[in-house]
């Protein structure tokens, strides 16, 4: 039996699937261009490993694996998974290219492919990617088990891992090290225990340009934690680098489309924790500046950023014309209104501690709403 | 024998009715609308209904704050089937109606009224999932071509009923009298943009950012009202938090029936009733409390970025 904190955390390494078989099906409609070529090798590993997973049965994960990536996703879906891929891609290319020498911590990616991105097409920049053990040892074996994927992070083996039980996979160790790139399995709420804190900073370099990046992981976590994992980053690059986090994260807006989306994930036994602290881009800026104590907070939410609000009131889109036709292009979209209201409802916040007077300059070319 | 009523009180309650009956209701239904214009004249008083969407436990509250049918005169302004999980019940239980009261309920076309759309948001799959197999999605494919484009509310100086707004291509309702409806609903042209354009802030015509249809604005209302001597255009088409919106000096109205759409978007819903002098009385309703359980809980949809 699991407790309910285990189930809530079953729960949201199960996001981790929802969100892989979005980006696998805006890849299968076209949207990713290039394709992304790494999707599937993260979908074969799911496929082979979650039934080795604590509180999966080969039964039960079949049949999860089957309703999450045979359903048909809507264009809206397609659409705001590509765009969140697309503008977070970008930004964090513009920040590698600017710092050179540079660091990427991601936090709770999961199955996310973005990194193997970065490390093949950026010389220069490190990969740390932490999250809940069970994930990084699906993401683990998809490297050891993948050509591609084993080259792109630099450590090509010829040996396959085979895990045949839940115990092999319990056993497996919950690391990864390559020259640029590090695998680390921790739960981030545990991250002042020294234990943790020691494994963890022994693959980051605090004398690199950083950047932290966290996708829908923080909203899962109460104020208090995303505070202590937050000081946490900070004050291991106090005076040592320059360090900045880069957040995507649902808000609750205090409106109805707000209270029914706390309802219906609440009903996926998941809790958004920062939902009635952190409504929108004010109490976020609030919170990051004043109680954070991070000097420069950039936020904005995605209905801007693509472009379906805030023309008029002077703020561009991040993405470009050509781009925008293409994808509009792609799918035929039969409600402009809900796609302002659920992208609204997303979050992007760019938040900045400068070391000397390095600080992210081409930060200055994107439009934010605060 | 098709039994009408009793069909009628089974679609109600979500019961599976067998496919012979659905292919004689659509056929029959199709008897009716062959006969009908592309511009229908409906008489007041009338109560006119946004999109729909599958959300069939909301139609039924929709009955009950309108007047259920015959008593209240009813006229759909499309978009009856997608996104919803109850698409061919919500579509089947309004062609029952129209079977049974040809006089007391209208249906006009709506954008998701096609082959294209339906499988693409989820009806195509609905009917193979409740049939296993393309049949009844086909009789309903079959209806779709022969519904109505619009319809003019109260005769000259009334309601010019439409699923989404104007097109550049048409400037009178006469020319869309001739248009010939009973297709697919095309890609381009004056019948894909009656049915996919949108009334916006901006001066003349705009690209929508649909990719069907055009954005349309407040002159281009004022022109077509001068031109065809209407009152109000009455249209639906787009999602409205406060169920119902005036723009341009209230000489334009979008009407949105679907509370809560998709189960998610926290919004109201209403319903316009037209009196005999074409006065209007907005009726709002919410989602219906049983719509939360009635959900089906696997595969649920996955309607956030989580």
């Amino acid at each position: 039996m699991l407790s309910p904190r285990q189930r809530q955390d079953k729960n949201v390494r199960a996001t981790d699937l929802d969100a892989l078989s979005c980006r696998s099906s805006a890849n299968r409609k076209g949207y990713f261009n290039p394709p992304d070529v790494y999707i599937d090798e993260l979908i074969i590993s799911y496929n082979k490993h979650l039934q080795f997973c604590s509180g999966y049965t080969n039964l039960s994960a079949s049949r999860t694996l089957r309703s999450v990536f045979n359903e048909q996703k809507f264009p809206l879906i397609n659409r705001g998974t590509y765009l969140r891929t697309k503008v977070l891609y970008d930004l964090v290319s513009s920040f590698c290219k600017e710092f050179a020498a540079c660091q990427i911590i991601s936090l709770g990616g999961g199955s996310d492919t973005k990194s193997f991105q970065w490390l093949e097409n950026i010389e220069s920049v490190r990969v740390i990617e932490i999250d809940f053990v069970e994930s990084v040892k699906i993401k683990k074996l998809a490297i050891l088990n993948s050509p591609k994927l084993s080259k792109v992070v630099g450590q090509t083996s010829d040996e396959s891992v085979i895990i045949s039980s839940h115990q092999s996979f319990e056993s497996l160790d919950p690391e990864f090290h390559a020259d640029r790139y590090h695998l680390i399995g921790c739960d981030l709420r545990e991250i002042k225990e020294k234990s943790v804190s020691d494994n963890l900073y022994k693959c980051i370099d605090t004398s690199l340009p950083t950047l932290v990046l966290s996708e829908c992981v923080l909203c899962y976590l109460s104020p208090e934690e995303n505070k202590m994992i937050l000081n946490n980053f900070s004050e291991a690059f106090l005076n040592k680098a320059y360090l900045s986090f880069l957040i995507y994260e649902p808000m609750s807006l205090n409106d109805t489309f707000g209270t029914t989306m706390t309802n219906n994930l609440s009903n996926r036994g998941l809790n958004l924790y920062t939902f009635d602290h952190l409504p929108d881009l004010t109490s976020r800026y609030k919170f990051m500046h004043d109680e954070c104590c991070i000097p420069n907070v950039k936020l904005t939410d995605m209905s801007t950023v693509a472009g379906y609000e805030g023309i008029k009131e002077g703020f561009k889109p991040w993405i470009d014309d050509a781009d925008l036709l293409r994808i509009n292009k792609l799918e035929l979209v039969d409600e402009i209104e809900e796609i302002k209201l659920l992208f609204r409802h997303y979050c992007l916040c760019y938040a900045e501690l400068p070391y000397g007077d390095k600080h992210f300059r081409s930060l200055e070319a994107y439009h934010w709403r605060i | 024998m098709l039994n009408l009523d009793q069909t009628i009180e089974n679609i109600k309650e979500c019961k599976h009715i067998p496919e012979e009956d659905v292919e004689e209701i659509c056929k029959k239904v199709i008897e009716l609308l062959i006969e009908e214009a592309n511009i229908q004249h409906v008489d007041t008083p009338v109560t006119v209904c946004g999109d729909i969407h599958g959300q069939l436990h909301d139609l039924l509250t929709l009955f009950k704050t309108g007047g259920e049918c015959p008593g209240t005169r009813y006229l759909f302004l499309g978009d009856f089937v997608d996104r919803g999980f109850y698409s061919f019940e919500s579509l089947l239980l309004l062609l029952a109606l129209k079977v049974r009261y040809p006089d007391r309920i209208v249906l006009i076309r709506g954008n998701h009224e096609s082959r294209q759309i339906t499988t693409v948001y989820g009806f195509y799959d609905e009917c193979i999932r409740k049939y296993g197999s393309v049949n009844v999605w086909r009789y309903c494919c079959d209806v779709f071509d022969y519904l109505s484009l619009g319809a003019v509310v109260g005769g000259p100086g009334g309601v010019f009923c439409i699923h989404g707004g104007l097109s550049p291509d048409i400037d009178s309702v006469d020319q869309i009298r001739f248009l010939d409806r009973k297709q697919e609903v095309p890609h381009e042209g004056g019948m894909c943009d009656l049915l996919w354009s949108d009334p916006e802030d901006v001066p003349g015509w705009a690209i929508s950012p649909r990719g069907a249809g055009f954005l349309f604005g407040e002159n281009e209302v004022r022109r077509f009202l001068h031109t065809n001597n209407i009152s109000l255009i009455a249209r639906a088409h787009q999602l409205v938090m406060e169920g119902y919106r005036e723009m341009f000096d209230s000489t334009l109205v979008t009407v949105w029936s679907a509370p809560n759409y998709c189960y998610r978007c926290g919004n109201i819903a209403s319903v316009l009733s037209l009196d005999d002098s074409l006065a209007r009385d907005y009726k709002v309703f919410e989602a219906s409390t049983h719509s939360a359980t009635t959900i089906p809980s696997k595969n649920p949809p996955a309607d956030y970025f989580i």
